[in-house]
């Protein structure tokens, strides 16, 4: 496991788009003095290594292909109505280039 | 006894007899609603509730649901009502679709009525990280201790008799938590068998729709309203739908049922543990057959963390629609991503940071093979194991909880077997997806306390036949803080 130390927790709120505070960084490094112990216990299980990992609890049953018809569409003032900066019905960003 | 202290199927009866009308009984709910002391709702839907209630005039008694007035924990959709999932990220935003499981209840005319706390964005076990603060648990009018979470409002809704049942969520044991500390049945029915569509995601593998009701009957009846493909959630099941409430029975002669003894054994308190071997005991006496099996203790220990790891990495995307961009506050800056890192910054809560940096740090690739797929394959032999058992067994029966709702702030050794067996064994309902139902089973002093039955995936009917007659056993039959005799 990578060693954990505050630029660690850093980098992870970065790359989540988020930031933290000093103190509150310091919580969560002390938070992870017992998680580490808690994921610890994870190292400890023998015999899992022959298992293969698990994401769904079944396999999903959905197999098909609809025809390819609009069912539900979203009208233009529904997608727009929730979002604060729009111009000429678009949501409106600031400039990526130039 | 007013009429909201009756449950679903009773106050049915009096809508189709019309000693009340359906516009009586959601004044009354919001009447009750709006002098709640426990913190339970996010928005009251005053103005919608009476609209469709005005509109029902001529009872149909083959309709449950009819005039029926519930609440709806506040992470899933409603055509515009606005939703917030108890997180300043979602302040101001209204979707523009009811959930599944909304337009069902719709459909067969049960009356919204109120939006209700959560743990932020449902990832928390105690109600009290939404945005707006601690949800209190209404058997204790002191408001010391904590009615649980992730669901906190719709228990605390549905045990205070303000409707008869709430919808919820549940991803690790949120419903049937709280449905312990309430002394509430809590259902979560099997993963696939009731849509999603519409549910804020937190965990996709592990998130279950579910709810709060006071009897079985009721659990079973909303089963039959609410189970069912949906075209809209790739993950719902065409396994076919039966008729819970018909299949209900009090026979359960030859009934196998499993006992885990590592959490019996975890489960310090005398009262619990006492109320436990007491409804076993009855349960024997009426023909089940009880068997006490192992599971490693390292096995359940690492229950805990790898939920924790499983959970905050599903979390971390599938948070990340979450920019301030499309919906909820926005923040004006020099970029887009300084958009969002302010919207984000601003919006989540210190505890759901930490989950998400947890989340994005087990998903580093450094730790990818050493936490999250070790996790994964954790989760698969936990799964497997409690596969075994239920091929021998109906049922899996333990507490639900070590102790009645605890006192806020007060915390447990979070290593301890208590704290990583007794505490989050149900857990196993998620990784596996079973059926899993809390229902009260006793009290101490003035906090109720629940027993937890699982079964096999898809045996909703199994279930529900044997938490029925555990309902007949304890006696606690429609309990709230209005009908408890303590």
């Amino acid at each position: 496991m990578k060693a954990i130390d505050k630029e660690v927790l850093k980098d992870a709120a970065k790359r989540l788009l988020f930031d933290m505070s000093e103190a509150e960084y310091d919580t969560l490094l002390s938070e992870f003095d017992i998680i580490v112990k808690q994921m610890n216990i994870i190292g400890t299980i023998e015999g899992v290594e022959s298992y293969e990992p698990m994401t769904f609890p079944f396999e999903c049953a959905t197999s098909y292909l609809r025809e390819d018809a609009p069912t539900r569409p979203l009208a233009r003032e529904e997608a727009l109505k929730n979002a604060k900066s729009k111009a000429s019905g678009q949501i409106k960003l600031p400039k990526v280039v130039g | 006894m007013e009429f909201l202290d009756l449950t679903i199927r009773e106050l049915h009866n009096e809508l189709v007899k019309k000693t009340v009308t359906p516009l009586e009984l959601v004044r009354e709910a919001l009447l009750r609603a709006k002098s709640d002391a426990n913190n339970a709702f996010e928005l009251i839907m005053e103005k919608e509730a009476l609209n469709l209630a005005s509109k029902l005039k001529e009872p149909e008694a083959n309709n449950l649901f009819w005039g029926i007035p519930f609440a709806i924990k506040d992470n899933f959709s409603t055509k515009d009502v606005a939703t917030t999932a108890s997180s300043n990220i979602l302040n101001g935003y209204v979707p523009v679709f009811d959930a599944a499981v909304v337009k069902r209840l719709l459909d067969a005319k049960a009356i919204p009525i109120a939006k209700t706390t959560l743990d932020e964005l449902a990832m928390g076990g105690s109600g009290t990280t939404g945005h707006l603060g601690t949800t209190y648990n209404p058997y204790d009018r002191k408001r010391e201790h904590l009615i649980g979470g992730s669901s906190c409002g719709s228990a605390a809704s549905v045990a205070a008799s303000i409707v008869p049942f709430a919808l919820g969520s549940d991803t690790g044991d949120s419903i049937r938590k709280p449905a312990s500390y309430a002394g509430l049945v809590g259902f979560k029915p099997t993963w696939g068998r009731i849509s999603r569509f519409g549910l804020f995601p937190f965990a996709t593998s592990l998130d279950h729709v579910g709810y709060f009701t006071r009897s079985i009957f009721d659990a079973a009846s909303l089963l039959n309203i609410l189970a069912g493909r949906d075209d809209e959630d790739s993950t719902s099941s065409e396994v076919p739908v039966e008729d819970y409430t018909r299949l209900l029975t009090t026979d359960i002669r030859g009934a196998r049922i499993a006992v885990i003894k590592e959490v019996v054994e975890s489960i310090y308190d005398k009262d619990i543990g006492a109320a436990f071997q007491k409804t076993l005991a009855s349960l024997r006496a009426r023909g089940a057959h009880i068997e006490y099996v192992s599971i490693d203790r390292k096995l359940l220990e690492s229950l805990f963390p790898t939920y924790i790891v499983i959970s905050c990495a599903e979390a971390t995307s599938n948070n990340a629609n979450l920019d301030g961009i499309k919906f909820g506050p926005h923040y004006e800056a020099p970029t887009y991503e300084g958009t969002i890192m302010q919207a984000r910054t601003k919006g989540f809560s210190e505890l759901i940071k930490r989950r998400f940096v947890i989340g994005s740090f087990c998903l580093m690739k450094e730790n990818q093979e050493v936490l999250f797929l070790r996790a994964q394959k954790i989760r698969r032999m936990v799964v497997e194991k409690i596969t075994a058992i239920l091929s021998d067994f109906d049922v899996i029966f333990v507490p639900a909880s070590p102790t009645p709702a605890p006192r806020i702030g007060e915390m447990s050794d979070r290593l301890s077997d208590e704290y990583l067996i007794a505490d989050n064994h149900m857990i196993i309902g998620n990784f596996a997806g079973l059926p899993s139902i809390t229902l009260p089973i006793g009290f101490k002093k003035n906090l109720p306390f629940g027993g937890n039955i699982t079964g096999s995936p898809f045996a909703e009917a199994r279930v529900l036949q044997i938490a029925k007659v555990v309902e007949d056993i304890s006696g606690f039959y429609n309990l709230s803080t209005r009908t408890a005799k303590v």
